[in-house]
């Protein structure tokens, strides 16, 4: 009778000691996350500043630049915009259809939505420099150099998993009553997947787009072989083009420490622009979905 | 038994897998009038609505036999095509599911994807359905905000101008009060004793007392099996079949 209360205590106290212990170990990995963000922006911001000029986002590489000479890496900046708008466009035609397929045409226990689901998850866990090797046989077979086209058609590779896995992760959750209630209108599946399922998970799309388009933009491993590189701005897709992250890994390779030093700001800037996709990403997720059903 | 009805069910059996969940259901429902399906839950009430539009095409493994007669047609039949059959029945179910637009754009949505494109014409179909169920007095001034922002009850009568705006000749009702409070309940029903002038309504419900608010036909379902079907004055006053009589004693539930 007396032994129970005291055990009763010594429980309740250690479950207070466990849970204490639990939450000191989840507040050092939620701050460890915090301090390496600020520590990698710090030091690479840290890093560049030297070389941080107005003339690196406004200039392409003058002569004698990897030498230390005047010049920005405009070339890099607009030629990753180009690649990845590209390639994110090409990778959402594609992707689109296939995912409305397996989510209004097919059932949603079909055995083909499984298997096409799976080979997504399949690609999408090829690491990138596998996309780069396949894109560059292509480009071998079709007699292309490393151009616009190759580097865009590769990466839209890369995308096209990442892609197509986060719409079809929006649109599953898509109730089948909603689906049910345009059908039950008269609606056919066309309709009811383009006037009611896109519109409920426009959102999650945009969202989707803006990731695959931040992971198109930091991939240097895809593009190393099939994109080429250049100083020039790429007026044309079968001109070669220029891409940050190569940007960055050139003028690291660099004995100079001016060269170094740019190469730290071509990634400070590179960051920043997608630290701007992910904000952006956030802040349509949450202002767009104005007739979303909850 | 009342003959000469819109629809006619002819042995019609319903499977999931294997397992059947309606058995050999032969019924004719009359015109212009509500015919209510009661039983207890899990007894095939809502699947028999399902039948009616075709909406059992979407369930997985579900399998219809038997013909079920649309003015004489056969909606079954493989020439018939499945958008035509849901346009002429309305469905209206449990809970209210709007789409994900503004009010005015739920209305318009049927008129739309069956072509109409005039926008005056729109407006007017819009405001006639609307006034129809009982809502337009309450959401005239705010056609363009998000559906979802009505009140539930809002939206079951948002649901029903939805469902009359392709003008359709049956309505199929799923327990369309049982997510809505009393007034909006009664609301809903009011809107229902109205529109059987023009519409044949068919309801299924597990309120004893809404079935006799309404029904001017009542089919009592059990295990699947269509046990009784009659006028309601009969069926719910005098029940020929035991079973039946326990189901409206509140002896099986």
């Amino acid at each position: 009778m007396l032994r129970q209360p005291l055990s009763a205590d010594i429980r309740l106290k250690r479950r207070k000691r466990l849970d204490r212990a639990f939450h000191c170990l989840m507040l050092i990995s939620a701050s460890l996350v915090v301090i390496f963000l600020l520590l990698i922006l710090g030091i690479i911001l840290g890093k560049s500043l030297p070389a941080l000029k107005i003339s690196m986002i406004t200039r392409t590489p003058g002569t004698g630049y990897y030498l230390g000479q005047e010049g920005g890496i405009l070339n890099a900046i607009v030629g990753s915009m180009e690649i990845t708008t590209g390639a994110t466009l090409l990778a959402l035609i594609i992707a689109l259809p296939g995912v409305i397929f397996l989510n209004t045409y097919l059932k949603k226990k079909s055995a083909w939505a499984e298997l096409i689901r799976l080979m997504l998850d399949i690609l999408w866990g090829i690491p990138s420099i596998v996309y780069g090797a396949f894109g560059f046989l292509l480009m071998l077979t079709l007699h292309l150099r490393a151009s616009l086209l190759a580097g865009m058609v590769t990466l839209a590779l890369v995308e096209l998993p990442i892609l197509a896995r986060s719409v079809d992760e929006t649109m599953r959750l898509v109730p089948s009553e909603l689906k049910e209630a345009a059908f039950s209108l008269g609606a056919s599946r066309w309709q009811t997947a383009t006037r009611v399922v896109l519109r409920q998970v426009f959102p999650g799309l945009i969202t989707a787009i803006l990731i695959a388009l931040g992971r198109g933009l930091g991939d240097a491993a895809s593009v190393l072989f099939t994109a080429g590189y250049t100083d020039r701005l790429t007026t044309s897709l079968l001109q070669p083009v220029a891409t940050l992250p190569l940007a960055i890994f050139f003028q690291l390779n660099s004995p100079f420490p001016e060269v170094q030093q740019r190469a730290f700001a071509s990634a400070a800037i590179l960051t920043l622009m997608i630290l701007a996709i992910s904000l952006a990403a956030r802040f349509l997720g949450r202002h767009l979905g104005r007739h979303r059903i909850k | 038994m009342v003959d000469h009805g819109r629809i006619s069910l002819k042995g019609v059996n319903v499977f999931y897998g294997k397992n059947q969940v309606l058995k050999d259901i032969s019924l004719n429902i009359p015109a212009h009038s509500i015919t209510v399906i009661i039983g207890p839950s899990g007894c095939g009430k809502t699947t028999l609505l399902k039948c009616f539009n075709r909406l059992l095409d979407e369930v997985e493994e579900a399998r219809v036999e038997g013909e079920i007669l649309f003015d004489g047609q056969n909606i079954y039949a493989p020439e018939v095509d499945v958008t035509q059959v849901r346009k002429r029945m309305g469905l209206l179910s449990q809970k209210p599911q709007v789409l994900p637009m503004s009010i005015y754009e739920n209305v318009a949505f049927g008129p739309r994807i069956h072509g109409l494109q005039n926008k005056k014409k729109i407006d007017h179909v819009v405001e006639k359905y609307l006034r129809l169920a009982g809502l337009w007095d309450e959401v005239k001034a705010r056609l363009s905000e998000p559906a979802s922002r009505l009140s539930i009850g809002q939206q079951q009568r948002l649901c029903l101008a939805r469902g009359l705006a392709v003008e359709p000749e049956i309505l199929l009702c799923d327990e369309p009060t049982s997510a809505l409070d009393p007034q909006s309940s009664r609301n809903v029903e009011a809107q229902l004793l109205r529109l059987k002038e023009n519409y044949t309504i068919v309801l299924v419900t597990h309120i004893l007392r809404q079935a006799r608010r309404l029904a001017d036909y009542v089919a009592f379902l059990y295990l699947g099996e269509l046990i009784e079907f009659g006028p309601a004055s009969e069926v719910l006053t005098s029940p020929q079949d035991p079973r039946t009589r326990a189901y409206i004693t509140g002896e099986i539930s």
